[in-house]
This record gives structure tokens, sequence and C-alpha cells, in this order.
């Protein structure tokens, strides 16, 4: 082992005062992004679980005239108030094929089989059927969800009914319609949750790296090479990037159970549909770790070009107000090519809206910091205000990626379906409060992970202050400003941006029904920012002890 | 015990403690110490590292509390008040210059020194005029509007003592001031200090390893072993 790594597990084991907190902030986030990753991979698998097992109701790719089989699905069915589908199924031609999934053998004309949910019920169905008991009940390897009130019923070829899917197989590899839908949607909230989830990577490791700078700076000081000094704070952060992923992957099967119990795509997940399997594991177990160490060696190459400059405390350079030149980018985009053309177009005009956003995000924040400053008649608006102009783009990170998120709220609050029970409209709505969910929960581990490396930052002058008689209550209230400040200051009006933006998108019209997906999106802001405030005073407990005598 | 220098002997003590002891678990940080500094004197704390000097500061300064012994500030026991008015009684009355001077690093220097003023109810426009006489006291006007970070170690210790004095404190505690400057930086910074401070009529406890330093002090306490083993006047 080069000596390099084995100081670097060394300061593992004993990482020095605060270090401990800023190890386990650095875990605790490393653990939500890989929780995230995992829930992200192994949603995707169950959808693909999912769709094996009712993708051939969807089948329609055979010649009618060597067909060997011919399904028709009635999906505009109820049993007790509650939809219901039904297939029915013909067989054309003698065959010695499998039966379909979760079937013990092919129905035969006027044979019934139903899944166990529908079995419970049958009662409300039997006299319209016309059977007292169905012929069998269809197994978990036939079913969408546990839940799933369906019905397959043998037909004979005549009665098969107008315009059917022919089939020549009742096992053909075809994705689920609605499965597919949900995948589409799946890869947009993947598209919009990463940057929340590599904030939050760079979040974790700058914690931990931030407890290393002055640490590696005395050792590049003290003549140890710019390799060398990334080599150490590379193992530092590989230790904690798989101990976070080994956290988060146990949470996450702690959580299935919880996971599955999330009604999209027509009813529960099977837990063995969502389980994490071994592949998804080894990716997670390789991927967080190197994220995790590239983030920590981006956040420390002030340390390794300019030692000195991490020791005195350089002063950053302020942020330029041409930025804001990048807000009209997004809309232009959007006005120019409106809804009627395809979705690239589209999602480039929104990309650029929220990049716009992203980058304007600092400049406003050391707006905010200086009128609040040069407003301040108290200790604690000026310390607050202060510290916002002085490191806008610290304050911004933790809460980039809820702007981010209260712009895309504010766009799809342009967007949202009424209570519409089309399935679509439902995975729509439960697809966009998941998201939501998600980035919320990213984005209040991001800003507890901050507000635990600003208040290992500030202990020394925190302990001063508190030894001169600054009350703990003036430093925590200003630290608590700095943590809220950016999210009121800077995320409200990126929802009403987000908004502008939808407007520009559909030309003025408001393509939202009814108040109750509104009301939604407004009630998960809302849940949202509360979240990131009481995240945000993660940092107090840590300031209090840090700072004490 | 004590040595008096002829030009204090009419002063009021201002500062005392008296068989002070405190514990570290097993580990004795003050074995029964009695002192006393009176108005405009400063006295300088020597001893060997871990041997009670920064303890003796902070039981003095009401940052610790004695485990035995009393602590009295201008005729008030301070060792029997509550954490709450032992913090108002360091912001009103005492102040503080700490070795790296501690400035927040936000704050250009006449904010940091007007910080204490402001936490304290003074108007920032109020307090704010108050700091730049302060900076000018201590030979800093045109740094005003500096931070911490554009200041040379000695500038920034200057700002730190304008902050420590601001408020017109009682006493005034120094906990290694120069350990991180040169020896003329020091020199300058410690009589600055000590200057200003006693000129105010205020008490000034320094803690330092330098002998430079303490001559630059009226008296000098030795601690060893948490214990006082010698009281002597200094080069003033």
């Amino acid at each position: 082992m080069s000596p390099m790594t084995d100081l670097g597990l060394r300061f593992v084991r004993r990482p020095g005062p605060g270090g401990r907190a800023a190890n386990l902030a650095a875990l605790g986030a490393t653990a939500v992004v890989a929780l995230l990753v995992t829930f992200l991979i192994a949603g995707s698998l169950g959808l693909f679980h999912r769709s094996d097992r009712i993708g051939w109701r969807s089948g329609d790719k055979a010649d009618p005239a060597t067909a060997i089989g011919a399904i028709v699905q009635e999906d505009g069915l109820r049993v007790d108030g509650l939809p219901m589908l039904r297939v029915d199924l013909a067989t054309l031609r003698p065959n010695e094929l499998p039966p379909p999934p979760g079937l013990d053998h092919t129905p035969k004309p006027g044979e019934i089989f139903v899944s166990p949910a529908l079995a419970d019920r049958w009662s409300s169905l039997s006299k319209q059927y016309g059977v007292e008991q169905p012929t069998g009940v269809i197994s978990d390897k036939g079913l969408s969800s546990p839940e799933e009130l369906v019905l397959i019923r043998g037909v004979a070829p005549g009665a098969v009914g107008e315009h059917p899917q022919y089939v020549n197989s009742w096992h053909e590899d075809l994705m689920d319609s609605r499965m597919l839908g949900l995948l589409m949607a799946v890869a947009l909230g993947i598209t919009l949750v990463l940057f929340p989830l590599l904030s939050l990577v760079g979040q974790a490791a700058g914690v931990a790296a931030k407890r290393r700078e002055h640490r590696l700076a005395a050792l590049r000081l003290a003549g140890a090479t710019r390799t060398q000094v990334l080599g150490l704070s590379a193992v530092e952060q590989a230790v904690l990037g798989v101990a976070g992923a080994v956290v988060g992957l146990v949470g996450y099967t702690a959580l299935t159970p919880l996971i599955a119990r999330i009604p999209l795509g027509g009813g529960r997940w099977f837990v063995s549909d969502i389980t994490v399997n071994w592949w998804t594991v080894l990716i997670v177990l390789a991927a967080v770790p190197v994220l995790s160490v590239i983030s920590a060696l981006i956040g420390l190459g002030r340390v390794s070009i300019t030692p000195l400059g991490v020791v005195r405390g350089q002063t950053r350079k302020a942020t330029s107000a041409l930025r804001l030149g990048l807000l009209i980018l997004g809309p232009v985009v959007l006005g120019y090519y409106g809804m009627q053309t395809g979705l690239l177009p589209v999602l480039i005009g929104v990309g650029l809206a929220a990049l716009g956003v992203r980058i304007i995000g600092p400049w406003a924040v050391q707006v905010i910091g200086r009128i609040l400053a040069n407003l301040a008649n108290g200790p604690v608006t000026l310390l607050a205000g202060r510290r916002l102009v002085d490191d806008p783009k610290g304050a911004f990170r933790p809460v980039a990626a809820l702007v981010l998120s209260g712009f895309v709220t504010g766009f799809m609050s342009v967007f949202m379906p009424g209570e519409n029970e089309d399935p679509t409209y439902q995975d729509l709505r439960i697809g966009v409060v998941l998201l939501l969910g998600l980035v919320f929960l990213t984005v209040a581990a991001s800003t507890a992970a901050g507000a635990v490396g600003t208040a290992l930052d500030q202990a020394a002058p925190a302990r001063a202050l508190r030894r001169s008689g600054v009350p703990l209550s003036v430093i925590e209230r200003s630290a608590r400003l700095v943590a809220v400040v950016p999210v009121i200051g800077v995320g409200l009006p990126v929802v009403g941006f987000g908004a502008f933006c939808g407007l520009v998108l559909s030309g003025g019209r408001i393509v939202t029904e009814g108040a109750s997906g509104l009301l939604v999106l407004i009630g998960q802001v809302v849940a949202g920012l509360v979240l990131v405030a009481v995240a945000g005073a993660a940092g107090a407990p840590v300031l209090r002890k840090a700072s004490a005598n | 015990m004590s040595f008096q220098s002829p030009h204090l002997t009419q002063q009021q003590v201002v500062l005392s403690g008296h068989g002070l002891v405190k514990y570290y678990g097993d580990v004795v940080g003050l074995a029964g110490v009695d002192v006393a500094v009176r108005s405009g004197e400063a006295l300088a704390v020597m001893g060997p590292s871990g041997n009670g000097k920064t303890t003796l500061l902070h039981v003095l300064a009401g940052i610790l509390f004695p485990d035995q012994g009393e602590v009295w500030l201008a005729g008030q026991r301070v060792d029997q008040l509550s954490d709450a008015a032992r913090t108002v009684l360091r912001r009103r009355r005492l102040g503080f210059v700490f070795q790296d001077n501690q400035l927040l690093a936000e704050l250009p220097a006449d904010e940091n020194v007007a910080l204490p003023l402001m936490v304290d109810g003074v108007s920032r426009r109020d307090a704010l005029g108050r700091a730049r006489l302060m900076l000018a006291q201590v030979g800093l006007s045109a740094e005003a509007a500096r931070r911490p970070g554009e200041l040379s170690g000695g500038q920034a210790q200057r700002v730190a003592i304008a902050r420590a004095l601001v408020g017109e404190p009682q006493a005034v505690f120094a906990d290694e001031p120069t350990g991180a400057l040169d020896a003329a930086t020091g020199a300058q910074v410690i009589d600055l200090l000590v200057g200003a401070a006693t000129h105010r009529g205020a008490a000034v406890v320094v803690v330092t390893h330098d002998n430079a330093v303490a001559a630059r002090c009226h008296r000098v306490l030795r601690i060893v072993d948490g214990r006082v083993s010698e009281s002597q006047g200094a080069g003033r």
C-alpha cells in the first residue's frame, strides 16, 4: 500500500475535529444518492418485468392468415365501481404453444380466468358472465399488479369481436403500451432528477472535502505533489462513497415494500418486480463512489492549484449581471417552435431555460445578499447578507436543484390534467408527484449536507463570536437566513418563470383542467420548501457543538 | 505576593480571581490560583503549554466555570451568573483578542468592529460610526472597507483589537495575540493593545509564550501545573 493510500485510510478512521460530522453528512448524502439511483434503475427494470407478464395482451404482429390466436381488450368495464380489464382470446388454429403467462392452459371458448382480486369480487359478475365460478385464477406471473382486476375469457374464433389483435404466440416479446409510456416518462424524469442528483453528489463530496481543504493545503505547503494530494483525497472519498452506496442499497431494500405500494402504471407493484438485482448492486457500488470521487477532486482543484489561496481565505470573484441575458434563450426557442413541432426542440427550449436559471441563480443570490447587507440594521441580516455576497455559488448550490424543480413545477402547472380517469393522465399525475418528491428529497439531503459543511466552515469564527459574548441564537439565525433566502428569493420567482415558459410554449393558452392538478403541484412546492427549511436546520446542532467552548 | 507597579498603586482592582480550581476530568487545570488586575494594568500570563494559562483566561472571562473559587469583575461576582448573563457581560464589559484574529471573513473591517455593538442593539449607523473612529485610533482608517483576506496579519490583528475595544470594556483578554506575527509586528500590536486598553482604564490579561510580549506588560504571572509559581513586575 502506498504511503498516501495508507494516510488517506488513516484520515478516514481518525477524521479530526469536526471531521466525523462532515464524514457522516457526506455519507448520509451519498447514501441518499445511492438510494435514488437504485430506485431509478430498479423501478425502470420493474416496468420491464411488469411488461413481460402483460405485454402479450398488446400483441398485434401476426398476419391474420397465419396467426394462431386473436385478442380483443375491453378496458372500459367496471366492477364494484372500479375499472376492470377484459381480454377476449380466441385460438384460431390448433397449437401446442404454452398458454398465456399466469394461466395453466389456454382458455377454451366459455372458460374464464380471473385475477385474485377479481375472484374476490366474482359474486358481482357471476350473473353477467353466466358462470358460478371462474375456470381458474391467474397467477402472479400473468398480472400487472397484485390488485389488478382482469378477466381473460376464451371465445370462439367467430366471436372474438371487431378489429382483433392477431398473435403467433401467447408470449410475444412486446412492450405493453402503458408501460412504454411510463418508460418514456421515467426517462424524462431521470433527466430531470439527474441534475439534482449530481448536485447532491457534489454537495456530499464537498462537505467532506471542505474539511480536508486546510489539511490538504497544508500537505501541499509541506511539499506533497498535486497528484499525491488528489490521490489522498480520492482514497478518503472512495471509502465514504462505498460506505454511502452500501447504506443506500440497504435503505432501498428496506423500503422496497413501501415503494411497491406506489400505484403507478395501474396499481401497486409486486415486491419482486422492484427488488434490486446483483448487477444493479454492482452498478451502484461502482458508480456512486466514482461520481463522488470525481466531484471531490473537482472541488479540491482550488487547493491543488493554489494551496495558499485556501489557507489565506481568498476573496471570491463577483458574478456578473451579464448572466441575466441567458434567461431569454429558453423562452425564445420555446416561442419560436411552439407546441406543433417535435419533442426535441421543446426539450432543448426547456433545457436552455432551466440552464439559464441555473446560471443566473448565483448572481440573483448575490444581488439579494447585497440588498440584505445594505438594508440590515441588525447583526443577523448583516451577517447573512454578507455571507450571501461572499459566496453566492456556495449558497445557491444546495438549492439549485430545488430551483430547477420549481421551474419544472411552474412549467407543468400550465399543462396539468384534471380529474381524468384516462390511465395516461393518472400516471402523469402520480409521476409528477413522484418526480417532485424525489427532487425535494434530493434537495433536502443536499441542503442538509451543505448546512453541515457551512457550520463546520464557520466553527472557528463562531466560537470566537460566542466567547466575545455574541449569543448563539444570532449566529444560528443568520445561518438559517443564509439557507432560506436563496430558496425563497430565487426559488419562488423561478416557479413564475417556469409558468411563463410554459405559456410561451402553449401560445398563451392554459391547458390545465380544473384546480386539483394545480393544487397538487402547489402543495408539493410548499411541502418541499418546508422540508428544505427543516433540512437547512441540520447545521444548527453541528454549529452549536463545533463552536462550543 | 503580587507585585504592584508604582504608578498603578492607586488604581482599583477591576478583575480578580480567588482560589480558582478547575478540573478536566481527572486532570487539574487550575489548582487554586489567586489573581487581581487593576484598572489600566496589563498582566502577562506565562508558563509551559498545558499548564493552565488559557484555562485561567477562560475562567476569568466567564467562558468557563471554575469548580471552586470566585471571579469578580468591578464588584460583581461573575462565576455565579447564568450562561445568558455571562454572555451579556462578555459582550458589554469585556473584550477579546485571539491568536488568529478570528475576524469574520465575509465582513469588511468596519463591520467586523461594529458587529458586537449591533448585537447589543446599537443602530447600524451609530455602530459603524464608532467602529470607524476606533479603526482610526488603531491606524486603519484607510482599510475600513477591506475584508480580512485583504489585510496583512498585523493589520487584521489591529482590527481585532479595535473590535475588542469598541465597546469600552472594563477588561480585555488576549490569548497569544502575537502568536501568528513576526517579532516587529508583534511588538507593534502588543504595544497598541496594551496602550489603547490601559489608556481607557481597562484591565488587560495577555496569555503569551513570548518574553518580549510579557516585557511590554506591567506584571507577569507564571503558571506551572495549574498554580502561580511566580508573580513579578515586567518592563513597564
